[in-house]
């Protein structure tokens, strides 16, 4: 199973391999002495002499010598090779230290591969190819051909780390009929963290044969210390037996890698690979090699930020379009933001854009469905207005993954539900590969590529592209633009309704003779202007019609819409057709005049000389007549509220006000309440208006104070009496 | 109750379950859900709002939208609200909605439909 070799690569003591590559020769000397105190098994071979309790003076003609003792005067790690020939064989001669030893790596130099000193004579212009991309694409794919056109493996490719270590090829030069690697993701397991650890110090790693057999060292530990020469710094040292089970699955024959360091972290790597045998680079074309990783890593924090501010620059050009685009619209914000030539889809890279303002929704590109973009939103506004993992980290959005693992949300106004929201497809769905895998040559072990493709495929299921600060601060920026184009116009909205609102109130009862009124209005405590009305309409015969209507919604429209059917009730009753007959007319004209607003009414005509009250009622809560101490609903003389059908005939009916008898019309704010069943607020009405003695004026504040409506809506009360 | 509007389906037809207080703060959720579903002129749509705990003025008039869009789409709209749940079925008897579509105890097959 692939976790077991994984945890066991994890655990393998790699620094302490107790083994070298058989391609050289390790010999750990003291100093000054140089007394080879642990040598590898193949020394003898490799140097042509015996090494086992001599000097390396005694290997190395006096004139090497010397140049050996020159080169552990300086700094090491400066040290060109030392070209010697101890046993008549030219071997390349690399000096490190460890554990108070120094340490000596012989390379023979026969059997490796030498770019030569043409390619040493490009580097100046090599180093001017690398520094003259402004794109990190660029710049990989630059730093990919060179290493391969100097070291000759079949493939060389640029990896990348992301912030958990998950690496992706972002770069990659090759022989021409391979298959591509570019674009593949590898899950962080692929490189145990001490693997990294060591390759952000040690830039350069080579296995010219990945099918060696490891050459032990002797004695196993070092005497006097009793442990394991430690190998960090060491080129000869051998790597993981699960790292070469790797490599054959890819059919990997030779490899080499180079660090990429960012500011001291290890950023990538730069991966060679060969498939046709063994290959091995030689010292100095190692050195070029690690040069050109070097100089790439000095240059991968300015073209990344060059690249990241040319995008924020980018971005924030497209917030000011769009918000000037909103300034020239200020009534319709949406349109400017979805139907111009530059939309919010196009603000920052998504696959899809939501934008909801005035309460309606509009869509772009691939988002969740309308009827879950509302509650993804909210969930996501909640949880702090960006997510690169939304089914991973809210419940409830399972199905959501494929469009929005990434959400991206910002509020716009306060409390409006309006919102800007873009939407990122789940990562995987990003990337493919670049061959046919039926036709792979890859091998398809317990470790390989197409494996690591599956298990990084797992990491980053249900993850999408992070979001970055410019992209979160662009949409916040243009979200408050918003916010203040729409706030701005609400106040304005709510200056007209309110004045709208206050020409459909009466300045002063009208005087009747023979009638007495009282009325009240309180408006919503909610601050928008709702859809109340009442009206007292005197009438040639002497009779007096009175009015109480509500239009449904709130704010400017349904102000408009109040007036207009407050006028246009008014003079169907000037008709003096009775009041289901008005009713009728109005209904029609809402049909015919205002398709899509609903409103109800109820109309009580009556007449002082009789008392005789005609009431029609178009949907509206049933007026309460109080008689004698007890209150009764009018249930009767009822219809469909204003605007469902085309044609109504209402039907009428007829009561009688005796002398001290109250009728009381009132509208939903009254009675309706969360929480308590419509039927008791209407009783609670009739008890109110039954116990309430006095003139109208005094019943309706009588039963405003006992029902004591909440706040959230307007609410209108009048009350007549026959005097 | 949280409000929401479900996707469900009832006798193979769409249907919406709005659950929580339908007022003039969630209404246009409601909308957009009917509009998505009546964009693909189905043959049937139901509205359930056997759990909808409370509707005001916005949310009728919505119910009266819908079905004036479902007419014009040839959609058999079927609005459920049993009269157990009086608080919403009181509002649909006062503005008289039935008049201008079904209103039922539960989802029932319409003509010409074979239950799934």
């Amino acid at each position: 199973m692939d976790t077991d070799a994984l945890a066991r690569c994890a655990d393998e003591p790699i620094a302490v391999p107790g083994a070298v590559q058989p391609h050289g020769a390790l010999l750990a000397v003291t100093e000054p002495g140089l007394d080879v105190v642990v040598a590898s098994a193949n020394a003898a071979d490799v140097l042509g002499a015996e090494v086992t309790g001599r000097t390396l003076a005694d290997l190395l003609a006096p004139a090497e010598l010397d140049r050996l003792r020159a080169a552990l005067a300086g700094d090491l790690a400066e040290a060109e090779p030392l070209r010697v020939s101890p046993g008549g064989r030219e071997l390349d001669l690399l000096l490190s230290r460890s554990g108070g030893l120094l340490v000596t790596e012989w390379e023979p130099v026969a059997g490796a591969g030498q770019a030569g000193a043409a390619w040493h004579r490009r580097l100046p212009t090599v180093l001017q190819r690398l520094s003259a991309p402004t794109s990190l694409e660029g710049l990989t794919g630059v730093l990919a051909r060179e290493v391969r056109a100097l070291t000759g493996f079949d493939r060389v490719m640029v990896y990348r780390f992301d912030a958990e270590w998950n690496g992706e090829v972002v770069a990659e030069d090759r022989r021409e009929h391979l298959e591509p690697f570019l674009g593949l993701h590898y899950p962080a397991s692929d490189i145990p963290a001490q693997a990294r650890a060591l390759y952000a110090t040690n830039w350069l790693r080579l296995i010219p044969d990945a099918t060696y057999t490891p050459v032990p060292l002797e004695p196993p530990l070092v005497p006097g210390t009793g442990r394991p020469l430690d190998l960090s710094g060491a080129v000869l040292r051998s790597v993981s037996p699960v790292h070469l089970e790797y490599l054959a699955n890819m059919g990997v024959t030779a490899s080499m890698s180079v660090s990429l360091v960012d500011r001291g972290r290890l950023w990538g790597l730069v991966a060679c690979h060969s498939y046709s045998g063994p290959h091995r680079p030689s010292s100095a074309d190692r050195t070029a090699a690690e040069f050109l990783g070097r100089t790439a890593s000095l240059l991968l924090h300015t073209t990344v930020e060059a690249a990241d501010r040319d995008h924020a620059v980018a971005v924030t050009r497209r917030e000011a379009e769009l918000a000037a685009a909103v300034g020239r619209t200020p009534r319709t914000p949406a349109a400017a933001l979805v139907d111009g030539t530059l939309t919010v889809l196009d603000l920052l890279p998504a696959a899809g854009a939501a934008v909801r303002l005035d309460g309606r929704l509009h869509l772009l590109g691939t988002t969740p469905p309308a009827d879950r973009v509302a509650a993804v939103v909210a969930a996501v506004l909640r949880a702090g207005g960006a997510t690169d993992r939304l089914t991973r980290a809210l419940p409830g959005f399972a199905d959501l993954t494929e469009e929005a693992s990434g959400v991206l949300a910002v509020e716009v106004g306060r409390g409006r539900g309006d919102f800007l929201a873009w939407f990122r497809p789940e990562t995987p769905r990003e990337v493919s590969w670049g061959g046919d895998p039926h036709t792979s040559k890859v091998t398809d072990g317990r470790l390989s590529p197409r494996r690591s493709f599956a298990r990084w495929t797992e990491t980053v299921r249900g993850t999408a592209r992070p979001w970055r600060e410019h992209e979160v601060a662009a949409a916040r920026a243009l979200a408050g633009h918003l916010g203040e184009a729409v706030l701005a116009r609400a106040a304005e909205d709510d200056r007209l309704s309110a004045a709208l609102q206050r020409t459909l109130l009466l300045e002063e009862l009208p005087k009747v003779p023979g009638v007495a009124l009282g009325a009240r209005y309180r408006p919503s405590e909610a601050d928008v202007v709702g859809g109340d009305w009442y009206d007292l309409v005197p009438l040639p015969g002497g009779e007096l019609a009175v009015v109480l209507g509500d239009v449904a919604g709130h704010g400017l429209s349904a102000a408009s819409v109040t007036a207009q059917l407050r006028h246009a009730l008014r003079a169907a009753l000037l008709r003096d057709e009775g009041p289901a007959a008005a009713l009728s007319a109005l209904n029609q004209l809402i049909g015919a005049l205002l398709p899509g607003e609903m409103a109800t009414a109820v109309v009580a005509q009556f007449d002082p000389a009789t008392g005789a009250v005609v009431l029609a009622n178009a949907g509206h809560l049933p007026a309460v007549h109080a008689a004698g101490g007890v209150g009764r609903l009018v249930t009767d003389g009822r219809g469909p509220a204003l605007g469902l059908l085309d044609a109504v005939t209402y039907p009428q009916a007829e009561l009688r006000l005796a002398a001290g008898d109250r009728l009381l019309l009132y509208s939903d704010g009254l009675v309706e309440r969360r929480g308590r069943p419509l039927p008791e607020g209407l009783e609670a009405v009739r008890e109110a208006v039954a116990a309430v003695a006095g003139e109208p004026q005094e019943v309706v504040d009588g039963v405003v104070a006992a029902l004591d409506p909440a706040g959230g809506d307007d609410v209108t009360v009048v009350g007549l009496a026959r005097v | 109750m949280q409000f929401a509007v479900d996707r469900t389906a009832v006798h193979g037809r769409p249907a919406l379950r709005v659950r929580g207080e339908l007022d003039v703060a969630t209404v246009a959720r409601l909308a957009e859900c009917v509009e998505a579903e009546l964009s693909a002129a189905p043959r049937g749509l139901v509205v359930d709002l056997t759990d909808t705990a409370f509707m005001d003025s916005s949310g009728a008039r919505q119910l009266a939208r819908t079905a004036k869009r479902a007419a014009e789409t040839g959609t058999a709209l079927q609005v459920v609200c049993p009269r157990s749940n009086s608080p919403v079925r009181l509002v649909i008897d006062l503005l008289e909605l039935d008049r201008l579509v079904p209103v039922v105890e539960t989802a029932a097959l319409t003509d010409g439909e074979v239950g799934s």
